[in-house]
Formats: C-alpha cells, sequence, structure tokens
C-alpha cells in the first residue's frame, strides 16, 4: 500500500529520515517496496501482510509507527453528535445474508457537490485514486485513512427499499467504471425492488451513486464474512480498493469509526445537513477478547529471555491492554482491530518484531541430533547421478508436461491402458499433460541436437513420471537414458553404456530380452531385468537409443561392493570362432560358455558376417589347471554348444 | 684377475657416463654384456682362477655385470630423446567425453550437504498431491487470503492438484515420522503461470523442517545463518525481518545483500539493495494440532524457497525457461 509520508504524519511523528521509518517497518513485516515522489512528496510503497487488515490505512500504519518508536498517535477527529439508532424513513434495508456482519446507514441532505478542495484531493492522488467530486472522494480519502471502505448512494435515485441479497444466477450490472458482470448465486449485492445497485465490498453501479446532480446522498459501511467477498473479487476480477480491504478479516467495529469520520468532515465543511438518525445492523457485536501469554513459552518460541517489564511495555505500545498479570504471564486484552492475534504464539510474535528479529540469538541447533532418516532410494538416485556423469552422460532436467507436438510420443511404456494425467485449468496447451514417460522430452531435446546443435548426444534425466489408472492417480520414479551419435550408433554402444552405468551403482548381471512394447514409434524394443523382474524397457526410434528404468523397483537390488582382486593362478585364454542359426541369440552362447567348468570369464570380440569369436579364460582361483583339465572343459562346452545351437566351430 | 675386472667396470661406467647417442650406448652394452661380450669372457676364464678364490671372484663378476646394467638402464632412463622440431603443443587437445549433472542438481547436492551437517535428512512427496496436504492441514483453509498467491494447477477440482509447494512433504513429514526430526526436501512445484524469462508454470523449492523439544526461533536463525553463510559465503550480509505465512507464526523472511550491485540499488533488487531468499518460521501450533502434536509440549521451525532464482544467479543464466528445456550446453 502507498502510504503518503506528509498524510501519515499528521497521526505519528515521524523520524527525520525515511530510510530509518521504512527500515523499521520492513523489520517489523511491512516491507518497503519502493519509495517515489508523487508532486514533490515523499510516497513509501509497502509490502503489507495479508492477515493485517487494519495496516491497510493511514491510522493503522501510524500505529506501527508508534509501537515501533514510542511515540504516540493522534487520531482524527470525529463527528461529536452521536446519532440515534433507528430505522430510516427515508429507506429501509433488508439483509437477507449470514454474510453480513454489520451495515450502517446514514442520510445526508442538501449535500453540494463539488470539486474537492485539495486538503481532500491531494493525499488520495498521492496514493493513486482519482478525484471525481467532494463526496466520492470523502469515501476514499476516509477509507484510507480508517481502513472501513464505504459507498454513497444517490438517495433519491435509489427508491425506498433496499435488500443485501445474493445475487440471482446470470443477474448483470454495469460497475461505477463501466464493466458489465454477470452475477454468480454466490454474490452478495445491495439492490432495491428492481434493480443491483452495488456488488457488496468491491464496487458500485454508476447510476445510482453521486453525481453532479446529486441533492441527497445515503452513506453506506458494512462488514461482510471476507471469504465470501474474495470469491466474488477473484470469481470477477474485482480487486478494487474496496475490495482489497473487504477480503481481509476487518474489524465490524470499525464501520462505526468510518461513518463518524466522515459525518465530521461534512459538517466541518459544511457539505450537506446530517439527518440525526443512523441505521445500523450488527447482530453480534465484536468485543475485545483475551489472549494468555506465558513467560517461559514466550523464552522457549522466541529463544531470548524478556525482562516483563519491557514485554508490557512492547504490548502496550501496540494497543493491547493487560488484565491480570502473574509471576508466570499476563492475560492481555487485544483490541477488536487485531483480528490476526488470536493466540498465544500470535502475541509472542508481537512481542518479538517490535522488539526486533535482529535481537534474536543465533543458535546453531544446540540439540540432539535426530536420527538419520535418509531413505535409501534417495541416496540411490543421487549415486546414479554421478554414476552417470562418470559414464559421460549429461543430465537433462524436462517440463513435467509434454507439449502438443511431442503427444505421439507420450505413451506409458509399461501400461497400455494408463491415461495420461490432464490439467483441468490449463495455463497453456503445453502445460495441459503430465509425462507419462520421459522419452517426449528427451527426444525432443535430442532432435534440437540433431537439428542445430552437434554430432552426438548423450542425456541422461531422473524424475517423475504420471499417469492414471482406473480411478487412482500413479507418479514413478525413472531413469531417461537417451543416445544419438552422427557416427552410426550401435545398440551394442548404448547397452554397454547402460551396464557401465549400473554397475557404478552396483548392480550387475541384467538380463535384455526381445519384449513388446506399448509405443508405436519404437522398434527393436526389449525388456531389462534383473532377478527375472522387468525394471526398464527400451527401443529404438531413426538411430537413436532410448529405455527408461524403473527406479522404484529398482531400489534395494544394488549388491554390496565388493573388492576383486587379481587372480593368483595364471589363465589360459583361447579364442573360438562359431557360426550360428540366425535365430540364436549371442546371450545364450555367452551364458552357455560361461556356466560351464573352469571358465572365468567370456567375451564376445569379433563378429564377421555370421561368425562370432569369443575369448575365453580358464582360470581356477587356488591352482593353475593343467592342460588336461582344460581340454575337458573345452570339449564339454564346444559339444554343448553344437548341440543346442546348432554352431558350426571354426577350426 | 679381480684388477681387470675392477678395471673393466670402472672404463665401462665411465664410457657409459661419457656416452651422448642412444645408438652408441647400445653398442657399448653389447660389448660389455652381450652374448660375446666381455662380462660373458670373464665368465668363460673362470675356469682359470685358483678353486679357492672362484667363488669370490664369481661374485665380483656378478656385481660388475649389475653394475653395468643398472648404469646403463639410469643411463638410457634419464637420456633425453631429442626434440621434435616440428612439435606443436598448441594442437588442440582431445578431451575424453564427460559427463554433467544439471545446475539445479549442482545446487541442490550442495544445500543438501550443508543441512547434512546440521544432522538434517532428506525426504521427498508426491507432486500429485491432495488439497488436504497441500493447503488444509498446513493451516491454510479455503478462501484464505494467502491462496491467491498461489494459484494452483488442479487435475480434479477441488482436492487433486499439483503441490503448489514443497510444503506438502512438510505434511507428509509431520504425520509420518516420530520426532525429534529435522528433515531437508528438494523438489518440483507447479503453479498456474504466466510463462517468461523469470516465472515458469514449474519450479523448483528448497524446504526444511525440523522438530524436536526445546527448538526455538535462534535456532531456527542459527540454521538459516549457517546455512546463507556457507552457501552464499560468509561475507554476505543477512536481514532477518519479521513476515507473515500461515504456516508459521511466528514468521519470518531473510534477505542477503545484494550482490549485482553492492545495495546501491539495481534491477535484479527492484532498487531494495536486498534479495529475498526465503520464508520461514516456527511450525503453527494449528498445524502441531493437525498432527496430533502438542504446541506446548514440542515445537519446531520450517523454511522454504525458490531454488531457480539461486541457481540462475549462481550460473549467470537469464531466462528460467533455458533450465528446463534442454538449452544449456555442457
Amino acid at each position: 500500500m502507498k502510504i503518503p509520508l506528509k498524510w501519515l504524519n499528521k497521526y505519528v511523528k515521524l523520524p527525520s529520515k525515511t530510510s530509518v521509518l521504512t527500515e523499521a517497518l520492513t523489520l517489523a513485516g511491512h516491507m518497503l517496496d519502493k519509495t517515489e515522489k508523487v508532486n514533490g512528496d515523499d510516497v513509501v510503497d509497502l509490502e503489507l501482510r495479508g492477515n493485517r487488515a487494519d495496516c491497510y490505512c493511514l491510522i493503522g500504519i501510524a500505529r506501527e509507527v508508534s509501537a515501533l518508536f514510542d511515540t504516540p498517535v493522534k487520531l482524527p477527529e470525529s463527528y461529536k453528535s452521536l446519532l440515534k439508532k433507528s430505522n430510516l424513513k427515508e429507506v429501509s434495508l433488508q439483509i437477507n445474508s449470514s454474510f453480513v456482519n454489520r451495515a450502517m446507514m446514514v442520510v445526508i441532505k442538501n449535500v453540494q457537490i463539488k470539486q474537492s478542495p485539495d486538503w481532500l484531493k491531494k493525499p488520495i492522488q498521492a496514493y493513486g485514486i482519482d478525484s471525481i467530486n467532494n463526496i466520492v472522494d470523502l469515501t476514499n480519502f476516509v477509507m484510507l485513512e480508517t481502513g472501513q471502505p464505504m459507498h454513497a448512494f444517490d438517495l433519491d435515485k435509489i427508491g425506498n427499499h433496499l435488500e443485501i441479497r445474493k445475487a440471482v444466477e446470470n443477474e448483470k450490472v454495469t460497475t461505477f467504471l463501466g464493466k458489465t458482470v454477470t452475477l454468480n448465486k454466490e454474490d452478495l449485492v445491495w439492490a432495491n425492488k428492481r434493480e443491483v445497485l452495488s456488488i457488496a465490498g468491491s464496487i458500485g453501479e454508476k447510476y445510482h451513486s453521486i453525481s453532479e446532480s446529486t441533492k441527497n446522498v445515503l452513506l453506506e459501511a458494512a462488514s461482510y464474512d471476507r471469504a465470501n467477498i474474495r470469491r466474488t473479487i477473484y470469481r470477477h476480477n474485482l480487486l478494487t480498493d474496496a475490495g482489497l480491504r473487504h477480503e481481509k478479516e476487518l474489524d465490524p467495529n470499525i464501520v462505526e469509526k468510518g461513518v463518524y469520520r466522515f459525518l465530521y468532515l461534512v459538517d466541518k465543511n459544511n457539505w450537506g445537513q446530517i439527518d440525526p438518525h443512523v441505521f445500523d445492523y450488527y447482530p453480534k457485536p465484536v468485543k475485545p477478547w483475551t489472549v494468555n501469554l506465558n513467560y517461559d513459552y514466550l523464552e522457549t518460541l522466541g529463544g531470548l529471555k524478556l525482562d516483563t517489564n519491557k514485554v508490557k511495555n512492547i504490548l502496550n505500545r501496540l494497543s493491547f491492554k493487560i488484565k491480570k498479570e502473574s509471576n508466570n504471564g499476563l492475560e492481555v486484552i487485544c483490541p477488536t482491530f487485531r483480528t490476526d492475534v488470536t493466540l498465544e504464539e500470535d502475541l509472542i510474535e508481537e512481542i518479538l518484531r517490535i522488539e526486533g528479529y535482529d535481537n534474536i540469538p543465533t543458535r546453531t541447533l544446540s540439540l540432539e541430533i535426530p536420527s538419520y532418516v535418509t531413505p535409501e532410494y534417495i541416496s540411490q538416485e543421487q549415486e546414479l547421478k554421478l554414476a552417470a556423469t562418470e559414464v559421460g552422460l549429461d543430465e537433462i532436467i524436462t517440463s513435467s508436461f509434454v507439449n502438443e507436438k511431442y503427444q505421439e510420443f507420450n505413451k506409458n511404456m509399461e501400461h497400455p491402458n494408463a491415461s495420461p494425467v490432464k490439467i483441468v485449468n490449463r495455463p497453456s496447451q503445453d502445460t495441459e499433460i503430465l509425462r507419462t514417460t520421459l522419452l517426449a522430452n528427451l527426444l525432443e531435446v535430442t532432435q534440437k541436437v540433431i537439428n542445430e546443435r552437434g554430432t552426438a548426444a548423450q542425456f541422461f534425466e531422473i524424475g517423475k513420471i504420471y499417469f492414471k489408472q482406473k480411478t487412482h492417480y500413479e507418479e514413478k520414479r525413472k531413469l531417461g537414458l537417451i543416445s544419438w551419435s552422427k557416427d552410426s550408433e550401435v545398440f551394442a554402444k548404448f547397452k554397454g553404456l547402460l551396464e557401465s552405468l549400473l554397475t557404478k551403482t552396483n548392480i550387475e548381471n541384467l538380463t535384455f530380452d526381445n519384449q513388446q512394447i506399448n509405443n508405436p514409434k519404437l522398434i527393436n524394443t526389449y525388456s531389462i531385468s534383473l532377478e527375472k523382474t522387468i525394471f526398464g524397457l527400451g527401443g529404438e526410434f531413426g538411430n537413436i537409443f532410448y529405455c527408461e528404468i524403473d527406479l522404484d523397483l529398482l531400489l534395494g537390488k544394488a549388491q554390496n561392493p565388493t573388492a576383486q582382486l587379481w587372480p593368483n593362478f595364471p589363465p589360459q585364454i583361447e579364442d573360438i570362432t562359431l557360426s550360428v542359426r540366425t535365430n540364436t541369440k549371442v546371450g545364450d552362447v555367452l551364458s552357455l560358455i560361461k556356466n560351464t567348468k573352469y571358465v572365468a570369464d567370456v567375451q564376445l570380440i569379433d563378429t564377421y558376417e555370421g561368425y562370432y569369436t569369443f575369448r575365453i579364460w580358464y582360470q581356477h582361483p587356488s591352482k593353475t589347471l593343467t592342460d588336461k583339465e582344460v581340454e575337458k572343459s573345452r570339449k564339454s562346452l564346444l559339444h554343448l554348444i553344437k548341440q543346442r545351437f546348432r554352431a558350426i566351430i571354426k577350426e | 684377475m679381480r684388477e681387470e675386472i675392477i678395471n673393466i667396470k670402472n672404463l665401462a661406467i665411465g664410457r657409459i657416463t661419457d656416452v651422448t647417442d642412444t645408438h652408441e650406448l647400445e653398442s657399448i652394452r653389447i660389448e660389455y654384456l652381450g652374448r660375446k661380450g666381455k662380462i660373458n669372457e670373464l665368465l668363460k676364464s673362470i675356469e682359470k682362477v685358483p678353486i679357492e678364490e672362484r667363488k669370490e671372484i664369481g661374485r665380483l663378476i656378478n656385481e660388475t655385470k649389475q653394475t653395468i646394467k643398472i648404469v646403463i638402464e639410469n643411463k638410457l632412463a634419464n637420456s633425453k630423446p631429442k626434440t621434435k622440431t616440428s612439435f606443436d603443443p598448441t594442437i588442440p587437445g582431445i578431451k575424453p567425453k564427460l559427463g554433467h549433472l544439471h545446475p539445479t542438481t549442482i545446487v541442490i547436492n550442495e544445500m543438501f550437504e550443508i543441512f547434512k551437517h546440521l544432522g538434517f535428512s532428506i525426504m521427498e512427496g508426491p507432486e500429485i498431491e491432495t488439497d488436504q496436504y497441500n493447503f488444509e492441514k498446513l493451516n491454510l483453509p479455503k478462501d484464505h487470503p494467502a491462496r491467491s498467491l498461489q494459484d494452483v494447477l488442479y487435475i480434479e477440482e477441488p482436492e487433486v492438484l499439483l503441490r503448489s509447494h514443497t510444503s506438502s512433504v512438510e505434511s507428509r513429514a509431520l504425520e509420518n515420522l516420530k520426532p525429534p526430526f529435522r528433515i531437508a526436501v528438494a523438489g518440483k512445484s507447479f503453479r498456474y503461470e504466466k510463462v517468461n524469462a523469470s516465472n515458469n508454470v514449474m519450479f523448483y523449492q528448497f524446504q526444511g523442517v525440523a522438530l524436536q523439544k526445546g527448538i526455538s526461533m535462534a535456532d531456527l536463525k542459527g540454521t538459516l545463518y549457517y546455512f546463507v553463510k556457507s552457501f552464499f559465503g560468509k561475507h554476505r550480509k543477512i536481514r532477518f525481518r519479521c513476515k507473515y505465512y500461515p504456516e508459521v507464526e511466528p514468521g519470518g523472511g531473510l534477505d542477503v545483500d545484494c550482490p549485482f550491485c553492492k545495495q546501491l540499488g539495481c534491477a535484479v533488487c527492484k532498487g531494495r539493495g536486498w534479495l529475498e531468499i526465503l520464508g520461514c518460521g516456527m511450525i503453527h501450533p494449528n498445524i502441531l494440532k493437525n498432527f496430533g502434536h502438542s504446541p506446548k509440549k514440542i515445537t519446531g521451525f520450517a523454511f522454504g524457497m525458490g531454488l531457480d532464482r539461486i541457481v540462475m544467479d549462481k550460473f549467470k543464466i537469464k531466462d528460467i525457461r533455458s533450465l528446463y528445456n534442454g538449452d544449456i550446453k555442457y
């Protein structure tokens, strides 16, 4: 809120340096946004706290300054002659909603509508409200001064019977600012028998408001259920200066303060004759309430020990009253405008912020250290990320949404029946559908590389994917791996990359099998499993290799790392070359060889026109193998290979 | 015989020391150590030595052999191959492919590391959340004014949504963990935003929660100061001020001095001289009660910060969108 300092100075003495004032306000919760000059006067713009309805006015800020600098507040003068509470003879008001906490009306006759004098015009202009005429300006002036929004009707145009009611669905009203609003049946309005006169809490209708020709005025000020007003304001985008205040927890007692201040200024300036009756609907008057303060709790929560006299002094400066006092604490009476203070903790914050957060000591959690409860999968994820960079992959973080262009790739690979999750209030087409796979976005990034950036792309992403199955929503942590190279990439290289990466995190002995998967765009698809559980799926698109690993499933599959030593006894190494039928899986041949007695290791070292060359290590951990032993082992494995795979051994 | 051996040895060492050419060194080696070399000839002539001296002479010959061998090896090791005149050290190096972590991950890891020192564990929570965990249980009832600061993306209005802050994980922690605990959370959050260089629908937050008997504002302040000094540098100025958040009471905000303008005021800090880093406070008593804790018996603090701004400042990235669209060049 913009605070013209010259105006503020009328209610409280200000420090001579503006920066001293704004620094104090900032530390106490009202952060300085910016300082500006309007017509030569300093105006400070403060970011006020949403729970401090009482601060959205000059008096409210003056109270804060008063508490911070321990200097008195000078409240503005109010209309002295007390009005008689009764129904008004000119106009009645029926209230048909529990959302009205208080409503006051008073009639002012023979009003002189004219241009506002400078004392009225300048302050509201400095705040940022245009001047219209003296009566309208005065409603704004008093609102800015006291925090109570009010509205002036042309008494001769509104008829004799008013009501505050909920709008009829699709009822229309054109506001003072010329905007036509189609109302909802939850919106609260002021209306006469024929039409809506104003939208309660935010804005009036034009015809019934004050004009040049207005002779008699009906002034109303009210207090409503803030939640209802707030819904209306956001539904119709009507965040006016009145609405800004009504959507917060205003004190109904300031309705009266605002009205009497308004009347005082009308009377003082001879702008009209005040009718001696006031209509005041106030079914449940709000009285000051008490909150207890325990000194020990203040110390526990605040982390500092304060002298009790200091505590009392701070509370007094903030207009709290001490009702009772004991050795342990205080019973404190809250002024009704402090709608934000209802709990002991609220009171403690009040004391701390006036004492100053600067005076709170800094302790680096000197308490006992609680147990370490980081779940294993989180550390595993961190290890995986590091391992991925070690094998040369770059980490990408992409959006959780898939844009329109890449929707065709947004298919959950495991669950054909899973549907993507959609946002009902999407900000744009590209932020509507959540990803059901990491493929779509990683592919988009990779294609950027292919089209314009380079000759190779090797990326990984670890993140959530989302989908809906029947009625429940699921999110799963996935590792996506994508690789492309201008020089034709081979699957074996990609597979090796994944294997190396997982070995780094102590996951070994993966099995790869052909597998149909739910993505029509991918060819050469396969599954990746460990101990017979499938935890990953992959495939190829163009020359791009992709696979996706389910990290939730992989959790806990890591072996404890063991150090391996070079064996003490020499191996016998032999290469064998064989040709197998086209449907034979090399993996099966490898596992057969591997399972032969004395074979310590086997590698595929070459493939050429249907011939595969394997290098075999015969080795024993505790002795040197004899030629005889190796020969026996060799014979048995060649025999099995011939038998099982119909392989031809090249001698 | 003995003298002859010693002479051979000394001569050999002298020649080896003086030699400058590797070819010449090789011919010396052959001359002494070769199959028909001087050492072997000495060994052959050992028959002529009286039997009682043979053992001693044999030892001496072997020692000579070893010495010459070692001197040659050392000479070889120390001899400097001639520099090729065409050698060009300005030739570009052929770099092995290195992988890189994403800047956001780097910052998250760094922060986790700092909070681990303070006894924090790491926790995660769902991104698809319910209104209950995202708002209601956190003292943000429906129609609360603070909700207008967080326009939510709904999956099913009004109950199922994408979490609008990582505070939802605070709900989960308070529900599932037995105090005392200290947890740190980093993750994605989502809000209805008009996308531009500084706002994105998806963004990252970092959150901390501690619940333990005896925790006070002083612990909160100490923890945050330790973090700020560790992460942003020990000479940074810190401003700790009162601020309102429905999730905390008392509430606070923490700013650090703007490094871009030395607090003179610039576009980055909007002329304020300070950068808002995080919001914090003591866990609101209503929240503690929501999860079955008595505010008089146990207290806790919570803090939360936006990560993207911090990542962008650290890595000099101007547009938030480039963090998450693959535009970062490694």
